[in-house]
């Protein structure tokens, strides 16, 4: 047996559960930090039944809720970036980048303009924002444009780059039609939408959580399914048929797949933008050539990425916090940037 | 199995890449394709693994056409070797060739010790034993191709279709590569379908020989007869003459460098 020269080290397998550990580790971390001070120890009679009034609203009401959906919301945009960049074979592909996120954008715009402001053109509250149709609206916009994306994919047979490019053509014009809405909505709530907007956990209940959650179970109850399809669709058309791939079909899938769950999540928590594009490249570069880790180590990071960006935008910003789509954008930068001078 | 297809045309936006292309194969037969560059070899096997959509005709397995099977049932009796397939940069050897066990496994069945003998019967067949944790990236050009042969074998195939198979090739594997073929016919009844441009390693390993010329087949038959049509000269515009070397062996194409002279007059 020759042993090889890769810059890439295989992974033990002590990886994953590591992962999975850790992902706990900055949960925990999440609910112990905030800005309100609460003690370890009432977290911790909070957690186990008793605890003050005050430090149970603070736990249950406020932190728990918010990380939890911030943890469905981390799966859904890394694996639905994985599964995107494995059927496009670009490294660059991303929800947020290639018109789905912006998809779901649009719709959920159109969606609240037509149920809060027509129902109640008066009001300046937000308090009526129908939480539980979010992800559900969300999809169809995603589904719309993940629809442009196949159409570009075969019926023109477009290679993956310009697939991309195409995919980022339309995410503009889709943006641009759901800023254009907000301009002309011109109300007071502008404010809580353009959060929105920026990918926020701020405020999220447990109906956002809960919501949100059947789409993450059916999203990840179907991975099993399509393990041995992500395998083969890394491959060029040909190749893949030849193998004995139903292309077409098996692609199809896998790009229902990823747009539901990135455009589901952003109807939850709103863009939040290079979750999708880094971590899958963070799960490959620490799964090495091992590829069956890929696709758990990417749920994992996701979980982690999400929860730690949020608390780095809660602490930092104190009482006016950052929203999460901010930190992602500008910590997901450099990282991209250094894995891109990485790789050859 | 028998594979055959009758009056194929391809054509790539206005261009006809092939017209007219009969073939009709027997079970364990070796056929080799032959033609200059761009004469339609890799056209022709291409549509013969169902990757491209014929303009007219179609291609038949066992008198059923294949675009009657699904991709999985297609793969199951055909393996098809394209001429510069990529792979995914990570892979290695072992993984691209466990793909060729897809067509058996499926989207759900785990791998069973079938398949995992199928993998390493392939892999040692080419010579890449100690090869299996390379990735495919840091392979020569010859050991990924030997990489891809493998992942072919593993398929189990009872028509393998073969585009330049040992074009990346030392003369060593060459040789071990249609050595294996030839045995896989002999022995396991194994169809053959290959385009290689080694005029006389067609001669001798083929029962017969297509000649394509800008998408025309415009011969069909066996090496002895091919030799004596003198197409050969005329196709490729060299000069040369076919001497039997031994009396059973099919005649060795000779070639004159008539254009080495003119290099260095
Ligand atoms: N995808 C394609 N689009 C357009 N034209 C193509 C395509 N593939 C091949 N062709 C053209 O079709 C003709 C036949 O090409 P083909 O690849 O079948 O030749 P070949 O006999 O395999 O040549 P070589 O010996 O160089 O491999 C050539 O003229 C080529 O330019
Ligand atoms: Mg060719």
């Amino acid at each position: 047996m020759t042993t090889t020269l890769d810059v890439r080290k295989p992974a033990p397998l002590w990886f994953l559960p590591a992962t999975f550990l850790f992902a706990l580790l900055s949960l925990s971390l999440a609910l112990f930090l905030g800005v309100a001070d609460v003690a370890p120890s009432d977290i911790i009679a909070v957690l186990t039944g008793h605890g003050s009034a005050e430090a149970r609203s603070i736990i249950m009401e406020i932190r728990l809720p918010r990380i939890l959906t911030g943890i469905l919301a981390g799966v859904h945009f890394a694996v639905a970036g994985l599964l995107l960049q494995t059927i496009t074979r670009n490294p660059l592909a991303d929800p947020s980048i290639m018109g789905v996120s912006q998809g779901a954008t649009l719709s959920v715009t159109i969606f609240l303009v037509f149920t809060v402001y027509i129902e109640d053109p008066g009001s300046n509250t937000l308090a009526a924002i129908p939480v539980e149709w979010l992800p559900a609206v969300g999809m169809l916009g995603g589904l719309v444009a993940g629809g442009i994306i196949y159409l570009l994919a075969f019926r023109r047979d477009l290679g993956p780059l310009r697939i991309t490019l195409c995919g980022i053509a339309v995410g503009a014009v889709l943006h641009a039609l759901a800023i254009g809405l907000i301009a002309g909505w011109g109300s007071a709530r502008i404010e809580v939408l353009l959060e929105w907007l920026s990918g926020s956990l701020y405020a999220r209940s447990w109906e956002h959580a809960v919501f949100l959650l059947p789409f993450t179970i059916a999203g990840l109850a179907v991975l099993p399914l399509i393990r041995r399809s992500l395998e083969l669709l890394r491959f060029e058309a040909p190749v893949a048929r030849s193998f004995g791939l139903s292309y077409r079909r098996q692609f199809s899938i896998v790009l229902l797949l990823s747009c539901g769950l990135a455009s589901s999540a952003v109807g939850a928590v709103g863009p939040v933008v290079f979750v999708g594009l880094v971590v899958p490249h963070l799960a490959r570069f620490l799964a090495g050539r091992h590829f069956a880790l890929v696709l758990p180590l990417t749920v994992a990071l996701g979980a982690i990425v999400v929860t730690l960006s949020d608390l780095v935008g809660r602490l930092a910003g104190q009482a006016d916090e950052i929203p999460i789509g901010v930190v992602t954008a500008i910590c997901g930068v450099p990282v991209l940037v250094a894995f891109l001078r990485k790789t050859p | 199995m028998l594979l055959s297809c009758s009056s194929l045309s391809v054509t790539y936006g206005r261009r006809k890449a092939l017209n007219a292309f009969d073939l009709s194969l027997r079970k364990g037969e070796i056929r080799a394709l032959v033609g200059p560059n761009g004469s339609g070899k890799s056209t022709a096997l291409q549509t013969l693994a169902g990757l491209i959509k014929p303009a007219e005709g179609m291609v038949e397995i066992d008198c059923r056409p294949i675009g009657s099977m699904s991709r999985r049932q297609l793969a199951r009796h055909l393996a098809f070797l394209p001429q510069q397939p990529s792979a995914p940069d990570e892979m290695t050897v072992e993984q691209l060739v466990r793909q060729g066990r897809f067509a058996h496994v499926g989207l759900f069945r785990n791998y069973g010790i079938e398949d995992e003998e199928a993998i390493r019967w392939a892999l040692e067949s080419t010579g890449l034993a100690g090869f299996d944790n390379r990735s495919l990236s840091e392979l020569s050009g010859g050991e990924r191709q030997r990489a891809w042969i493998s992942a072919a074998l593993a398929q189990e195939a009872q028509i393998l279709l073969l585009d330049e198979p040992t074009s990346f090739l030392d003369i060593g594997y060459q040789i071990e590569i249609l050595d294996l073929v030839y045995r896989l016919s002999r022995e396991k009844g194994v169809t053959v379908v290959m385009s290689i441009h080694d005029l006389n390693q067609a001669m001798s390993i083929s029962d017969h020989i297509s000649l394509l010329e800008r998408g025309e087949l415009i011969f069909d038959g066996e090496p002895k007869q091919l030799a004596d049509s003198g197409l050969i000269e005329k196709v490729f515009r060299v000069k040369g003459n076919f001497v039997q070397i031994a009396p059973n062996a099919p005649p060795h194409f000779d070639v004159e460098l008539a254009r080495r002279t003119a290099l260095t007059a």
